[in-house]
């Protein structure tokens, strides 16, 4: 509320003006007033007290001098006080407000970026090389409530070290970025062991281990163009919903088409592969983004990619190509100008894109021979095709706006699909959601969602299982179709550096409904999935 | 107590200055940022330290020590660990040879300075060769723990040579409007920690921290010797009663920018989301209060910085999104809008990453700063 009387008494005190003498550099130390009210000093109205160099220095016996706190002390607060400073004193006081010891970086963790603050003078030191270290932990207790084909809880936690350096700040390099980091994955696997799903619960899971991920150099040259180098993994920059990050889903990160697809799952976490990506900015509006890549991340495309690859350090040149491109479509981009007289368009990026990998890729339901991989009689090495492709787009649109902007409400949606049915396990996939900034007022860094995953296996999939059913009348054996999961999800940043997010998810016919392997007599039924993540920047 | 003679005297002599720095404003002129599209980013900001959060945009008018004519000072508010109001260091960016050197850099704890050091937007180099630049100090990165702060005035080569502090500077906060010609300056700076509590002290009837209606606007007259240091000749609030609150995120909200045309002074009064103007500002004795509004709403989103531009339009970067706003003062009709920063990251784009801008003085477009990537960058035709 306005308080008029306390402005008006405010506006009296404040408004009275001061005028300093020109030559009060000449006068001694100690209090001196101006020509009009030599007793100044004692009213408070002006003091000034020039302090040699010595006397300057911050030592805390310099306010026993007769100095501005000497003055301030006796007068009270003291209109206007100069104080010369020594040329010592920039390098004699205390640089970091950080306090001291091991947990000195408590008395700052409120309000740090990052819990660790300085991280005992590490940062300092890295930064006068142009060095930032970035350590992320992800920690997240998820469980089935119902469905799957046991319930329960499992832990599971990601730690990611990133070490980058701007060779501008380095050595004088401009547009250079050097990146490196690590994985630590650790906890159990509830997709894998309790959920079965085709569109894994967390975008954190995977083998526990220890591992570089990407290892690369970005070079731009002017702002229209740059071109990164080196081990990379894709999801960081391809297929990119803004929107759908807040998700935890793994689904609403890398998508199920290329996650099921490509060959290893594709360069995407915990993976990466080596490759070249270039970007161009043809207009304000308009970018385009294209790489090159080894065919797989992994070494071998059989069995589980992470294991063939444990420490991400075999950087396998040996597979096929895959090459992938993207058109992104962005509004606002820099320089668009919104005319006083026209509403204000809402923010919103499209993209579309392709990729192709030229690594083999076996037929899922037929032979080498032409005939039904389904009957166990016939041979079962699959047929092998050549090359493989798909398609995506990705829109992310603002919808609402509140006035205060803070608070608004986006939505997104990424489809995906391939023509290639004969190779692929998944044809479709779809992501969608809506998303709400400051969903509480005042709660302006919180985000909260709703979200689906939708995925549709392959003709050569569905094929395979009528086939097997065909040919194995006497076992169980449903057709596999889609798969549907639902996603509400909360993100409260609790401090800067630590965020809280529960999380609710609901999957519809889990694995795109493939029998129960412990009730071979029935597919695994829906699942409620109910868990907490916390994001703690280090 | 009042010494009008010499309020007088400076008065006329900053009029007289402010006549000569400053063309009269063309009645109609099409809008500026029309003609400004594109968008380079210049140089990290970053120092060796890892103060990061780049506020203050200063255009050396001279050359003099370390500094060439035409240089782009910038100041940082935060420290490494990002906490605000510990920021110590200017980078100087020579736009000849693309290079970013370290101009000057503070410790966060400076007993002359009540409170420390955390570099703010109110900075400015005066033609004589100093510059001096507002401190709005924290302990713990909030205004629970803030300090007066004080003005401290460095020497063309980096070295402090000078503090000022009292009770009419308080968190020195946006960015300055200056009248300068040479022997004699007159500098205004906002003040805006008057009484501002913690970002944790909310008003029940908003949910928001409390606002504090006390920020001030302080203008200081300067007389520069040919040798030492600027001497303050005399301080005068010329407008008060202004809102101001802390604010958890960017850490506090109150009059930032400032721009003189004439004998005008223009306000960006970041709350009431307007921007004022307060009449005779360079000799004026008295308060106006919180002035005459000019414009409000529309394009703004919480008003920053703001620069007058050559046809005497003046710019404004918003706080709520990447936009740079253009209006016409004199009219007060607002022109125009022009995403500066589009980074989709934020929501909308470019939540919370402007703050500082300055003209460039051939006529070549403005610099701003980017604190999302804490990058100096510029727009030009």
């Amino acid at each position: 509320m306005y308080d008029g009387d306390a402005a008006r008494r405010l506006a009296r005190i404040v408004g009275s003006t001061l005028a300093l003498g020109a030559g009060v550099a000449a006068q001694p130390a100690t209090a001196w007033a101006d020509d009009t009210n030599p007793a100044g000093a004692q009213s408070g109205e002006f003091v000034e007290t020039p302090v040699g160099p010595g006397a300057a220095a911050p030592a805390p016996t310099a306010a026993a001098a007769p100095g501005p706190a000497a003055a301030a002390t006796q007068a009270g607060p003291a209109e206007f006080v100069e104080q010369p400073v020594g040329a010592a004193t920039a390098a004699t006081a205390p640089t970091s407000p950080t306090g001291w010891g091991p947990l000195g970086f408590l008395s700052t963790a409120a309000h740090s970026s990052n819990l660790l603050g300085d991280m005992w003078g590490l940062r300092p030191f890295l930064s006068q090389y142009g060095m930032t270290l970035s350590v992320v932990e992800n920690s997240e207790l998820f469980g089935n409530l119902s469905g799957g084909v046991r319930q329960g809880f499992e832990y599971n936690g990601l730690t990611t070290a990133t070490l980058q350096m701007d060779t501008q700040r380095a050595f004088g390099l401009n547009g250079g970025l050097f990146n490196a980091s690590a994985l630590q994955i650790h906890g159990d696997n509830l997709s894998a062991t309790n959920l079965y799903t085709l569109q894994t619960a967390s975008g954190i899971e995977a083998d526990r281990a220890t591992r570089l991920w990407e290892l690369w150099y970005q070079q731009k040259f002017g702002d229209a163009f740059d071109v990164k180098v080196g081990q990379q993994s894709l999801d960081q920059e391809f297929m990119v919903s803004q929107n759908a990050g807040y998700f935890i889903n793994t689904m609403f990160g890398w998508p199920m088409l290329p996650s099921a697809d490509l060959p290893g799952g594709g360069p995407a976490y915990p993976l990466s592969a080596l490759g070249v990506r270039a970007r161009a900015h043809v207009t304000d509006d308009v970018t385009i983004l294209a790489g090159v890549f080894n065919g797989s991340p992994a070494p071998n495309t059989v069995g589980d990619p992470q294991k063939s690859d444990p420490y991400g350090v075999s950087f396998p040149l040996n597979g096929g190509v895959l090459a992938i491109a993207e058109l992104q479509f962005v509004y606002p981009g820099p320089g668009t100008v919104v005319k006083a007289d026209e509403e204000d368009p809402l923010a919103r990026t499209y993209k579309i894109g392709v990729w192709w990998d030229s690594e083999s890729f076996a037929d899922l339901r037929t032979n080498d021979l032409g005939q039904p991989l389904g009957n166990p009689l016939n041979s079962q090495t699959p047929a092998s095709h050549r090359g493989d492709y798909a398609f995506y787009a990705v829109a992310d649109q603002m919808i609402w706006r509140a006035e205060d902007p803070d608070r608004n409400i986006n939505v997104f949606v990424r489809p995906m699909f391939t023509p290639l049915q004969d190779r692929n396990l998944i044809a479709f996939s779809l992501n969608a959601g809506l998303t709400m900034h400051e969903p509480i007022l005042g709660r302006d860094d919180d985000t909260a969602g709703v979200g689906v995953n939708f995925t549709q296996v392959s003709s050569g999939a569905t094929g395979f299982d009528q086939d097997t059913a065909f040919y194995s009348p006497g076992v169980y054996s449903p057709v596999r179709h889609n798969e549907t999961v639902l996603e509400a999800t909360y993100q409260y940043q609790a401090l800067p550096w630590w965020q809280i997010q529960p999380d609710v998810q609901y999957v519809f016919n889990p694995g795109a409904g493939i029998v129960n392997p412990d009730v071979p007599t029935q597919k695994i039924k829906n699942e409620l999935v109910v868990g907490l993540r916390t994001n703690i920047t280090f | 107590m009042l010494n009008f003679r010499r309020l007088g005297q400076a008065g006329a002599l900053g009029g007289v200055a402010a006549a000569l720095i400053l063309a009269a404003p063309p009645a109609q002129a099409a809008s500026v940022l029309e003609g400004l599209r594109h968008h380079a980013t210049l140089a990290s900001t970053i120092t060796d330290n890892g103060d990061l959060n780049p506020y203050a945009v200063v255009v050396a008018p001279a050359t003099s020590g370390k500094i060439h004519k035409g240089d782009v000072l910038v100041d940082n508010f935060n420290n490494l660990s990002n906490l605000q109001g510990t920021g110590g260091t200017i980078i100087d960016y020579s736009p000849a040879s693309g290079s970013t050197t370290l101009f000057a850099k503070l410790p966060q704890n400076l007993p002359q300075c009540p409170g420390g050091v955390g570099l703010s937007t109110a900075m400015t180099m005066l033609t004589s060769g100093w510059v001096i630049v507002g401190s709005t100090p924290s302990a713990d990165g909030t205004t629970a723990t803030k300090g007066p702060g004080c003005l401290l005035v460095f020497d063309s080569n980096g070295q402090l040579v000078t503090v000022w502090s009292g009770t009419h500077i308080n968190d020195p906060w946006g960015n300055m409007a200056v009248a300068d010609n040479g022997s004699k300056a007159t500098l205004f700076v906002s003040m805006s920690g008057y009484d501002v509590p913690g970002p944790g002290k909310l008003d029940p009837a908003t949910g928001q921290p409390v606002v504090v209606n006390k920020a001030t606007v302080l203008r200081i007259q300067l007389a520069i010797p040919a040798s030492g240091p600027p001497k303050v000749t005399g301080q005068t609030v010329i407008a008060s009663g202004f809102a101001q609150r802390a604010d958890k995120d960017v850490f506090l909200i109150g009059p930032t920018g400032l721009a003189l045309i004439g004998s005008t002074l223009y306000v960006s009064d970041a709350i009431q989301n307007r921007i004022v103007a307060i009449p005779d500002a360079l000799t004026r004795a008295d308060s106006a209060g919180t002035g005459r509004t000019v414009t409000s709403g529309g394009l703004l989103q919480r008003a920053l910085a703001l620069a007058a531009t050559a046809d005497g339009h003046i710019l404004a970067t918003n706080g709520k999104n990447g936009q740079v706003v253009e209006f016409d003062p004199a009219s007060g009709k607002q022109l125009a809008a022009q995403w500066i920063d589009s980074n989709q990251a934020q929501s909308p784009p470019g939540n919370g990453d402007l703050f500082g801008l300055a003209m460039a003085p051939d006529g070549s477009g403005f610099y701003y700063v980017e604190d999302d990537v804490n990058m100096l960058a510029k727009a030009t035709p």
